[in-house]
């Protein structure tokens, strides 16, 4: 993304928000570290693919035993698909929260824990502002620190919707660069 | 790579910089809404013990009641009996196609045995009671060929089913359309 920013439509707010959810994950991974952490999505797709798995059991089973024999197992996966619904919404409100880049910064030694830098981002509907918060988990302490920032998206693109991607890693470097202030 | 190739075939840029993991859950997504549906559609199945809880209505034998494209509601349970007067859909023997007419005539049968009568059907619309319809050597319809009883509906919003199974290449291109849609729509 270094080399060639993308050319997005500006005025779409969920473009604007991927383009620059990639581009500070781009920013982590090359000045912070590059081995990323899937815990989150992996989790997602789990839960997904639970949920898949049920509803399509019921339709087998459907079409092998029609419907008043299949009626006990289609209520089961009916009741486990609607579960597993939920809590897929639980996991993407609660446990992500947003978060849509973890990077692990391994310690050198390798006898503690990695480090965990996350980022988690939103913006509201119809607004230009783009909140990015940084969140730094250290292995060997557990201490969390986090450091936030509004940035008007109008800065970061030009007049054809060019990401400006030096901008946004200024930017993504200055959050770095308060929340090692604030450990020290 | 993949995304050099993506970007020949001329998909959008937020879909090219997904990476496999986004994609599997862009495809997961999708799957889930299909899910959803077949899963409400079962749930209703369960709820109403009919084997077809929503059917449409499609020809107009039982105008003014009923006309060609009002959805129905219904519902199958074993403890209803069927008396004359109701409006039962029911399928015959070897067709797939359900007819939503009105019991006419029932023989009880057994009185303590629900599964036993014998009932008549007879479209409010036609001139001749439905004899001609049931598969052949049957004179009366029985519990098992009925898919349920009507129990509420909705006009004219079926008419939307029957246009897309005229047209199938218009079913095609809407399912298609919408899931392309899904699919490529990150987030």
């Amino acid at each position: 993304m270094e080399e060639d920013p993308p050319t997005i439509n500006k005025w779409d707010g969920n473009a604007v928000k991927n383009a620059l959810d990639d581009a500070t994950k781009s920013v982590m991974m090359n000045h912070i570290c590059s081995k990323e952490c899937f815990r989150l999505i992996d989790g997602r797709l789990i839960i997904s693919s639970l949920a898949v798995g049920f509803s399509l059991f019921a339709l087998a089973y459907d079409y092998l035993f029609p419907f008043p024999l299949s009626r006990s197992v289609l209520m089961l996966c009916v009741v486990c698909y609607f579960v597993m619904s939920a809590i897929l919404t639980w996991h993407t409100s609660v446990v992500e929260k947003g978060t849509f880049a973890t990077v692990l910064k391994e310690d050198p030694s390798h006898i503690d824990p990695s480090d965990v830098w996350s980022a988690s981002s939103n913006i509201k509907r119809f607004d230009t502002v783009y909140h990015l918060t940084l969140t730094y988990k250290c292995g060997k302490t557990k201490q969390v620190k986090e450091s936030s920032a509004a940035l008007p998206i109008e800065k970061y693109f030009d007049v054809n919707g060019k990401l400006l991607y030096d901008r946004v890693s200024r930017e993504v470097l200055k959050l770095r660069d308060s929340i090692i202030n604030k450990m020290n | 790579m993949l995304g050099k190739v993506l970007s020949l075939l001329g998909f959008p840029d937020d879909i090219r910089r997904m990476n496999f993991r986004q994609m599997m859950y862009q495809g997961l997504n999708f799957a889930m809404i299909v899910s959803s549906a077949l899963m409400i559609w079962k749930g209703l199945m369960v709820v109403t013990a009919s084997e077809s809880p929503i059917v449409v209505v499609l020809s107009g034998s039982m105008e003014p009641a009923f006309h060609r494209g009002d959805l129905l509601f219904l519902t199958n349970y074993e403890k209803d009996p069927i008396t004359a007067g109701e409006i039962v859909v029911f399928k015959v023997e070897g067709r797939d196609i359900p007819i939503v007419h009105r019991v006419i005539k029932v023989h009880q049968g057994d009185a303590d045995d629900n599964t036993s009568v014998k009932f008549l059907t007879k479209g409010d619309n036609n001139n001749v009671d439905d004899r001609g319809l049931y598969a052949h050597g049957q004179v009366w319809l029985t519990r098992k060929d009925v898919v349920g009883r009507a129990r509420g509906y909705v006009p004219y919003i079926g008419i939307v089913t029957i246009i897309m199974n005229e047209y199938p290449q218009l079913k095609f291109t809407v399912l298609a359309l919408l899931a392309l849609f899904v699919l490529f729509n990150r987030e």
